[in-house]
């Protein structure tokens, strides 16, 4: 089940002008497939969640995009150019997880140290400044919370001023208001027209945050698209609607309607198309009342396309 | 070479309190330990010659220590993921290891220098050419044990890499007669001794203040030990990126 909004390139070959192309990747860690097989064209500008559970080689991908890693086969190219090529004129920047910090090294000194390395970095207090962390530069790392280390994190990732931005699970280890922060600044940023690709496992930040979204599982691409290509792509609604009188095997036999639970004279009909299922319970039954009708979420296109029944709760 | 970088990993070490109480403290302190034990025997000729030889050991104790440890910290940043992170900047993976080296020898400046000035400020004389020997031959000869420790940094986890680096510099000042004299070793040891780098190291200092100059196989057997750790370092550091 693959919708795509782009026309991924053809395995082998490699888009011009895109500011990411995959083709045909694939990555082995032994006896696993980390990475089995991804083809993916992200175009300059476009803001993209790479969504999926754990371990389905969302960081591999990373990895590879950044020339940490190298894959056992398929090509990579960022801007047209090989990774290690794009980490070094700077035209990506990117935020790893986990670590990555001196504990005895100020903020300010961390960042200063990175912009010293690239060849054409922004002020480092620009980049403090953006990542929200200009109060904290004289701050050691070591004494930072770990939102705050994220988002230092982020000033680093920040100070090449790379045209793609590759971020790694950037929230995990911050809390509700962090997160907050941490996506205002990150709007900001891509205000600018610039790319960015972000790994998560939170739906409510690729729904929030992401113009597309790319489903990741067992090393396959499962979906790409929109958010709301993503979510139809378990097609359907949710009716819901109190109808005396009503059973289930009567409810069943509606138009469009795929599936059906009845508790207390309460029904919840799962449609492929909710405006037939609709005109015609309203025919069958004309006292229905308090009739709700709402689309599937992304969790529930998430669930059924990476459906690993245990990763769920 | 990025200066930016190489000064701030030297401020990074010289300001832990580690590194100032360890590696510049303690030759300080043992130096006026042994000198105040041993330095009163003798008339003042021999008084001075016992300091003179104390202080050239412990200022040689103190900069070997110096320069193996700091290299030794790459194990802790390989653990934190920071060589992930500066393989995102266009630092080359030999840089960084080249920088750790040099930061080994830039901050085992300063137990070398603070031993000798306490020993000079307690009763050490020595003609010019004898300090000039003792501080920037001695400084010189560090360059193996500097390379040394980037080797350790690369071989050990974060975990071993405390052990096994003092244990290192601890054997090597031992074995290299910069505790006490080699011609008080056991037969054996001092001929095992004169296999270690120290010991060759230790002799520049010594010769200092015995006015003797610095020889032709002293020059030769550091440099080969120098080339040596170096290939092995970079043997190691090719493995280590052929890896990912």
């Amino acid at each position: 089940m693959t919708t795509r909004t782009q026309q991924a390139g053809t395995p082998g070959a490699v888009a011009s002008g895109a500011a990411v192309a995959l083709a045909g990747l694939r990555k082995h860690y032994g006896e696993v497939r980390a990475v089995a097989g991804i083809d993916l064209v992200i175009s300059p500008g476009e803001v993209v969640a790479l969504l999926g559970p754990n371990g389905a080689g969302k960081s591999t991908t990373v990895d590879m995009m950044l020339g940490l890693t190298r894959p056992d086969a398929g090509e990579v190219r960022v801007f047209g150019q090989q990774p290690r090529d794009a980490v070094t004129s700077g035209t990506v920047g990117a935020m790893l997880q986990a670590g990555a910090l001196l504990d005895d090294a100020t903020v300010a000194e961390t960042v200063g140290l990175v912009a010293a390395l690239h060849r054409a970095p922004m002020p480092v207090g620009e980049a403090l400044d953006r990542a929200g962390v200009a109060d904290l530069a004289r701050r050691r790392c070591g004494r930072l919370s770990g939102g705050e280390k994220q988002r230092v994190r982020f000033a680093v990732a920040l100070v090449c001023d790379p045209d793609l931005l590759v971020l790694d699970e950037p929230t995990v280890a911050m809390d509700v208001a962090g997160r907050r922060g941490f996506w205002q600044a990150m709007h900001a940023y891509t205000e600018t027209g610039r790319t960015v690709l972000f790994a998560t496992h939170y739906l409510e930040e690729a729904e929030n945050y992401a113009d597309r979204v790319v489903l990741i599982r067992a090393g396959r691409i499962v979906a790409d698209g929109s958010v709301a290509q993503v979510r139809a792509a378990v097609s359907g609604r949710t009716v819901r609607a109190v109808v005396p009188g009503a059973t289930e095997p009567a409810l069943a036999g509606l138009p469009g309607v795929t599936n059906v639970q009845l508790r207390a004279g309460r029904a919840v009909l799962h449609c492929a198309d909710s405006d037939a299922t609709v005109r015609a319970l309203l025919a069958a039954y004309p006292d229905a009342h308090d009739i709700e009708i709402t689309s599937a979420g992304l969790e529930d296109a998430f669930l059924a396309l990476t459906g690993n029944p245990e990763e769920h709760r | 070479m990025n200066i930016k970088y190489l000064a701030l990993e030297t401020r990074r070490v010289i300001r832990a309190p580690r590194f100032l109480i360890f590696t510049v403290g303690f030759p300080v302190v043992f130096y006026l330990l042994f000198s105040n034990l041993y330095g009163n025997q003798g008339g003042a000729a021999e008084q001075a010659a016992t300091r003179a030889w104390i202080m050239a050991g412990m200022a040689a104790f103190g900069a070997l220590t110096a320069a193996v440890s700091t290299g030794t910290r790459i194990a802790t940043e390989r653990g934190a993921g920071w060589q992930r992170q500066l393989r995102l900047t266009p630092l080359s993976g030999g840089a960084y290891l080249v920088t750790k080296a040099l930061v080994g020898m830039l901050v085992s400046v300063g137990p070398l220098l603070l031993v000798c000035a306490v020993g000079a400020a307690t009763g050490v004389r020595l003609d010019a050419a004898a300090w000039a020997q003792l501080v920037i031959g001695t400084w010189l000869g560090l360059l193996p044990f500097a390379v040394l420790g980037v080797l350790i940094g690369q071989l050990s986890t974060p975990d071993s890499v405390q052990p096994i680096g003092s244990a290192t510099f601890m054997l090597l000042s031992i074995g290299g007669g910069l505790w006490f004299p080699p011609e008080l070793m056991p037969t054996w040891l001092n001929r095992l001794a004169h296999v270690l780098p120290s010991f060759w190291y230790g002799g520049i200092g010594r010769d200092a203040v015995g006015h003797q100059g610095v020889t032709m196989q002293t020059v030769l057997v550091l440099g080969v030990w120098t080339v040596g750790l170096a290939l092995v370092a970079a043997r190691r550091y090719r493995a280590d990126t052929a890896r990912v």
